[in-house]
C-alpha cells in the first residue's frame, strides 16, 4: 500500500479521512493498527477492499496486492477479490450478520461466491467451518438465525465466514470491542490460531495496546489519518519515539509497572478532520512540542532500523519525559 | 437540587411543563418552515380557505343556476372553466365546492378528535376494563373496510331514517363514527407511555386530580402526534365525501360537491372533458396539499421518523 | 409448525367472529329502516305484501330475524335477493367475488410490483434524476384518488387513444376479456403503489447502509445478490406490515372503480343494491368484504414470520 489518500466529499468541502498512508504487509505477518476512534484506521482497512462508504472516495495512491492494484480493479475483479483474497471481520457481530438469513447459509454463500467450491462442496463445508471456529454443536446450529446466537458465537460465525475461502489476508476491525471481556480472549486466540493454520496475514485494528502486544509482529500507530509511527512491536513498546505512541502506552495500566509511575492520559480530543491544524497534527495535544511543530509537518523518518516516526523531537531526545508530561 | 429549592406545588406544575412545550412547538415550527413541500401545501390550503370564504358571499354565478350559457360550453373568457351539462358555471361551482371541502375536512377532523382523544385517554390512562373494551373496538375495526360502513351509515341516517338531511353534516358524522379509531389508538399509546413519565408521577405525588393530570400533563405532551393524525383525517374525509358524491350517495344535486361534479362530467367526457377535469384536478391538488402538510408536520414533530 | 397451524386456526375463528359481528352491525342498522324494497311496488294488495313479507321472514320480530340470519350465515346461506326474486345471494356473490378478486389481484400486483420497483431504483440511485423522478411521482401519486385516475384512464384510453383501443372494451357492458383488466387495475393500484414506493425507498436507504449489507459486499457477493438477498429482503419487512391496510384500501377503492368501468363485481353490486334498497344483498356483500379483509390480513401475518424469522407465533 502506497501513499493512500481517502477523501470524503461532504457539503462544505472535502475531508481527508486518510492522508498519505503507506505500509506493507508480508505473508504470515500479524500487523496491528492502533489509534483513537476517528484516526482513520477503519477507513484504511475498508479501502483495502474498496468498501469506503459514500461520499468517500480513494483519491490517491495504490493498493498493491501482489502485482495488482486494488484501486484500479474493475468491479468484477474487486468482487472476486473481496472475501477471496482479503476477508474482513467487523466490529459489531450484532449488526454485521443478516438477521433474516440462517447462519449456515451466510457462511455457505461466501464460499459459493467465488467458485472455489461447488454448491455441494460449499454446503458440506459449512459444518466443518463452524466447528473449526469452535461453535459448539455446530451441526444443530447451522440452521439457526443470528438472533439465536450470542455475541461471541456470532463473531465466531463471522470469522468462519471470513476464513471459509482461505484468504491470504484477514482484516479484523476491533473484533472484540463489542464483546464481553470473558469471550474477548478466546476470539483473539481463535484468530491467531486460524491465521497460523492458513498461513494468512492479519491486520488487527484496535485501540487496545495490550492486545497488540500479545498478538502482533508489527504495529502501525495512526493519528488524524496519518501514520505517526510504525515498527516492530518490541521496538515500539520498548522505545516509542512519537509522543503520541508514548502517551498511548503510558495511558495503559500495566501490571509490571512500578507504583510510583502514574498513568498519563492524553488531554484533549483528536482534531476535527475538516479543520486540521497546520504543522504536526498532534502538536495541540503534545507535551513536548517545539516551535517547528506549529508550522511544519514532520516526515515519517526512520529512527531505528525498521522503526519510523513522524516527529521533530523524538522521545529518545527527551531526558525525563515522565516529569515533563505531568506538568 | 431538590434540597436547594423547596418545592411549592403550583410552581412545580407550571415551571415543569412550559419549557418543554415551548421548545417542542417552536422546534417543530422551525423544521416545518424548512420543508418546501409542506410550505407549498400550506399555501394551497390557504388559497382553498380563502376561496371557500369568498364563495360564501360571492361567486361569479349562483352555483345552482342553470343555463347561464350553452350546455357543455368549453372554457371561454366569460366562463374561465366553461359550463357543465346543465349550463352551470363551473368556476362558481368549484368555488362552492371548496367551501364544502373545507367544511367536510375540518368538521371531520374536529369530530374525530373529539371522539378519539377522550376515549384514547381513558383507555391509556385507566387501562383495565375500559381499555379492554375500547381496544377491542379498535382492533375489530381495523379488520374491516370502514369507509363502506360509513357509506351505509350515511344512507341509513339520511335516506332511510330521515334523521339527518343528506348533506355535509351526515357525511361528517358517518365519517367520524367510523374513523375515530385512528386517533383513539394513537392517544391511547401516548397516554400509556406518558402516564409512567417522571413529570406525571411528580404531579400525581403533589396531589393533582386525574382530570388535571390528563388535561395539563398528558394531553399537551401528546399534542404533536394528535395534530398530525387530525391533519391526515382531513384529506381522508374530503376523499370520502368525493367518493360518496361520485357514486351518487353523497351530497344531493345541485350541491357543488367536487365528487358529484366529477360524476356529472363523467357522462359527457368524450366531447366535454373540461367538466370532469376541473373538479378532479381541484380535488387531487387539495388532497395533495393536505398530505404534504401532514407529512411535514409528522417530520417536524418527530424528527426521528425523518429520512 | 404446529404452533403456526394453531395460530392460523385461532385467527380463522377470530375472523369468523369478526365477520359475523361486523355484518351484524350492518344487519341491525339496515333493519332499523321502516319499509323495504317491496314498498316501491305500489300496485300491490296488502295480502300480497303480507305474503311477500312472510316469504322472506320479514314479518317476524327483529330478534328472530336476526337469529335466522346468523344461522344462515353460519351455514353459508345469505338468503335471497329482495329485488330479483329467487336469486340466491351466496352463489351470486361468490361469482362476483371472483371477478373482483381478479381485478384486485392485478391491482395488488401493480401496487407491490411497481411500488417496490420504483422504491428500490430510487434508493439505489439516490439523489440522481431517476430518484427525483420516482420520488416526485410518488409524492404526487399517492394523493390522487383512484377514481380520478380511472377517469383519466378512460379519457386517455377510451377516448384519445380510441383508434388504438378501438373503443370496444371500456364502454361495453360485457366483461371477461383480459385486455379490460389493465386500466382498472392501474387505477386501483397506482395511489397505493406510490405509497409503497415511498416506504420502500426509505426502508431500502436504511438497509443498504447497515453493517450486514457491508458484510455482504465484503464477502464478495455479486451486486444483484447483495441488493436482492441482503438489502431488499430486510427492506421488505416494514412494507409487508402495511399490506393489510393496503388491501382494505383496494377493496374500498374497487367500489368506485367497478362502477366506473362497469365491472360486474362485488363493488358494483354493493352500490346497485343500496340504491335499489336490496338490503339482503348489501348485508351479504358486507359479510363477504369483512371475511375477505380478515383472510387477507391473516395471509399477511403468515407471510411475515417467513420474511422475518425473529417473529414467532
Amino acid at each position: 500500500m502506497q501513499d493512500l489518500k481517502v477523501q470524503f466529499f461532504v457539503s462544505g468541502g472535502t475531508v481527508n479521512a486518510v492522508d498519505g498512508v503507506s505500509f506493507e504487509i508480508d505473508r504470515g505477518e500479524i500487523v496491528g493498527i492502533v489509534g483513537e476512534s476517528g484516526s482513520g484506521k477503519t477507513m484504511t482497512a475498508l479501502s483495502l477492499l474498496r468498501l469506503i462508504p459514500e461520499p468517500g472516495r480513494i483519491t490517491n495512491g495504490r493498493i498493491l496486492y501482489g502485482e495488482k492494484d486494488v484501486a484500479q480493479m474493475t468491479d468484477e475483479e474487486i468482487r472476486e477479490f473481496r472475501g477471496n483474497e482479503i476477508a474482513m471481520i467487523f466490529q459489531d457481530p450484532m449488526t454485521s450478520l443478516n438477521p433474516v438469513l440462517r447462519i449456515g447459509f451466510q457462511v455457505e454463500e461466501a464460499m459459493i461466491a467465488h467458485q472455489r467450491f461447488s454448491n455441494k462442496q460449499a454446503k458440506e463445508r459449512v459444518v466443518p467451518m463452524l466447528q473449526r471456529v469452535r461453535i459448539p454443536a455446530a451441526k444443530d446450529r447451522v440452521r439457526d438465525y443470528p438472533h439465536q446466537f450470542s455475541g461471541g458465537m456470532r463473531q465466531r460465525a463471522m470469522i468462519a465466514m471470513g476464513v471459509s475461502n482461505e484468504p491470504s489476508l484477514l482484516i479484523a476491525d476491533e473484533p472484540t470491542t463489542a464483546l464481553d471481556v470473558t469471550v474477548q480472549a478466546s476470539i483473539i486466540e481463535l484468530i491467531r490460531d486460524l491465521s497460523r493454520e492458513l498461513r494468512a496475514s492479519v491486520i488487527l485494528i484496535t485501540h487496545n495496546m495490550a492486545l497488540v502486544a500479545s498478538l502482533c509482529n508489527r504495529v502501525i500507530v495512526m493519528y488524524a489519518g496519518r501514520i505517526v509511527e510504525q515498527g516492530p512491536t518490541r521496538a515500539i513498546f520498548k522505545n516509542p519515539q512519537h509522543p503520541y505512541t508514548w502517551s498511548l502506552l503510558r495511558s495503559m495500566p500495566r501490571v509490571d509497572e512500578k507504583e510510583k509511575e502514574r498513568l498519563i492520559s492524553i488531554k484533549g480530543l483528536p482534531p476535527d478532520l475538516g479543520k486540521m491544524p497546520p504543522g504536526c497534527k498532534f502538536h495541540p495535544r503534545c507535551k513536548f512540542r517545539v516551535d517547528r511543530c506549529f508550522t511544519e509537518e514532520p516526515p515519517l523518518d526512520e529512527v531505528d532500523p525498521g522503526q519510523r516516526a513522524r516527529c521533530w523531537v523524538l522521545m529518545k531526545n527527551i531526558a525525563n519525559p515522565e516529569a515533563q508530561a505531568q506538568t | 437540587m431538590a434540597q436547594a429549592a423547596p418545592v411549592i406545588q403550583p410552581d412545580l406544575e407550571l415551571s415543569y411543563e412550559m419549557p418543554e412545550q415551548v421548545t417542542l412547538l417552536s422546534d417543530a415550527w422551525r423544521r416545518l418552515r424548512r420543508n418546501r413541500l409542506a410550505l407549498v401545501g400550506a399555501v394551497i390550503i390557504g388559497l382553498l380557505f380563502i376561496t371557500a370564504l369568498i364563495s360564501i358571499v360571492w361567486t361569479p354565478y349562483p352555483t345552482w343556476l342553470q343555463a347561464v350559457g350553452p350546455t357543455y360550453q368549453p372554457p371561454s373568457a366569460a366562463h374561465p372553466l366553461g359550463l357543465d351539462q346543465a349550463g352551470r358555471d363551473i368556476l362558481s361551482r368549484i368555488m362552492g365546492g371548496a367551501l364544502i371541502t373545507v367544511q367536510v375536512g375540518v368538521g371531520s377532523a374536529i369530530i374525530v378528535s373529539l371522539i378519539g382523544i377522550p376515549l384514547g385517554l381513558l383507555a391509556g390512562f385507566y387501562r383495565g376494563k375500559v381499555d379492554t373494551v375500547i381496544s377491542f373496538f379498535i382492533n375489530i375495526w381495523y379488520g374491516i373496510p370502514d369507509l363502506l360502513v360509513a357509506l351505509i351509515l350515511v344512507f341509513v341516517l339520511s335516506d332511510a331514517l330521515h334523521l339527518i338531511p343528506r348533506g355535509v353534516l351526515v357525511i361528517i358524522i358517518a365519517f367520524s363514527l367510523t374513523r375515530w379509531m385512528d386517533v383513539a389508538r394513537l392517544v391511547r399509546g401516548q397516554a400509556l407511555a406518558l402516564r409512567e413519565r417522571e413529570f406525571v408521577e411528580a404531579a400525581r405525588m403533589s396531589g393533582a386530580r386525574d382530570f388535571a393530570l390528563l388535561a395539563r400533563h398528558i394531553l399537551p405532551n401528546a399534542l404533536g402526534p394528535i395534530i398530525v393524525q387530525a391533519t391526515f383525517a382531513i384529506p381522508a374525509a374530503v376523499l370520502f365525501e368525493a367518493f360518496l358524491s361520485f357514486l351518487g350517495l353523497g351530497l344531493p344535486s345541485p350541491t357543488p360537491s367536487w365528487g358529484a361534479m366529477a360524476a356529472d362530467g363523467y357522462h359527457g367526457m368524450d366531447f366535454a372533458p373540461h367538466i370532469v377535469l376541473a373538479p378532479t384536478i381541484a380535488l387531487s391538488v387539495t388532497l395533495m396539499a393536505f398530505n404534504w402538510v401532514g407529512d411535514g408536520l409528522r417530520d417536524a414533530f418527530d424528527p426521528r421518523m425523518r429520512r | 409448525m404446529r404452533g403456526t397451524l394453531l395460530y392460523i386456526g385461532q385467527r380463522l375463528v377470530l375472523i369468523a367472529v369478526t365477520t359475523v359481528l361486523v355484518s351484524s352491525i350492518v344487519f341491525l342498522l339496515l333493519h332499523q329502516i321502516p319499509g323495504n324494497a317491496f314498498l316501491n311496488e305500489t300496485r300491490q294488495t296488502p295480502q300480497a305484501l303480507a305474503a311477500e313479507l312472510h316469504r322472506y321472514g320479514l314479518d317476524l320480530p327483529l330478534q328472530s330475524q336476526y337469529v335466522n340470519w346468523v344461522q344462515g350465515v353460519l351455514h353459508g346461506n345469505l338468503g335471497e335477493s329482495l329485488v330479483n326474486r329467487q336469486v340466491k345471494i351466496t352463489p351470486l356473490l361468490v361469482r362476483e367475488t371472483s371477478v373482483s378478486a381478479t381485478v384486485g389481484f392485478f391491482a395488488l400486483l401493480v401496487t407491490v410490483g411497481l411500488g417496490l420497483l420504483l422504491g428500490v431504483v430510487a434508493a439505489l440511485r439516490q439523489n440522481t434524476w431517476i430518484d427525483y423522478l420516482a420520488s416526485s411521482t410518488a409524492v404526487v401519486g399517492y394523493s390522487i384518488p383512484s377514481f380520478v385516475i380511472a377517469i383519466f384512464g378512460l379519457l386517455v384510453f377510451g377516448h384519445y387513444l380510441y383508434l388504438w383501443t378501438q373503443g370496444t372494451f371500456y364502454y361495453v357492458p360485457g366483461w371477461g376479456k383480459l385486455e379490460q383488466i389493465p386500466v382498472p387495475a392501474l387505477a386501483l393500484g397506482l395511489p397505493y403503489a406510490s405509497y409503497v414506493a415511498r416506504l420502500t425507498r426509505a426502508s431500502m436507504l436504511e438497509t443498504i447502509r447497515t453493517d450486514y449489507v457491508r458484510t455482504a459486499w465484503a464477502k464478495g457477493l455479486k451486486a444483484r445478490v447483495v441488493v436482492v438477498r441482503h438489502a431488499l429482503r430486510n427492506a421488505l419487512i416494514p412494507v409487508v406490515t402495511i399490506l393489510g391496510p393496503l388491501i382494505t384500501g383496494i377493496i374500498t377503492g374497487s367500489v368506485v372503480i367497478e362502477n366506473i368501468f362497469g365491472i360486474p363485481g362485488l363493488g358494483k353490486e354493493f352500490v346497485t343494491s343500496i340504491l335499489a334498497r336490496d338490503y339482503n344483498i348489501v348485508i351479504g356483500v358486507f359479510t363477504f368484504y369483512a371475511a375477505l379483509v380478515g383472510l387477507a390480513n391473516l395471509t399477511v401475518d403468515v407471510i411475515y414470520p417467513i420474511l422475518d424469522p425473529r417473529i414467532r407465533y
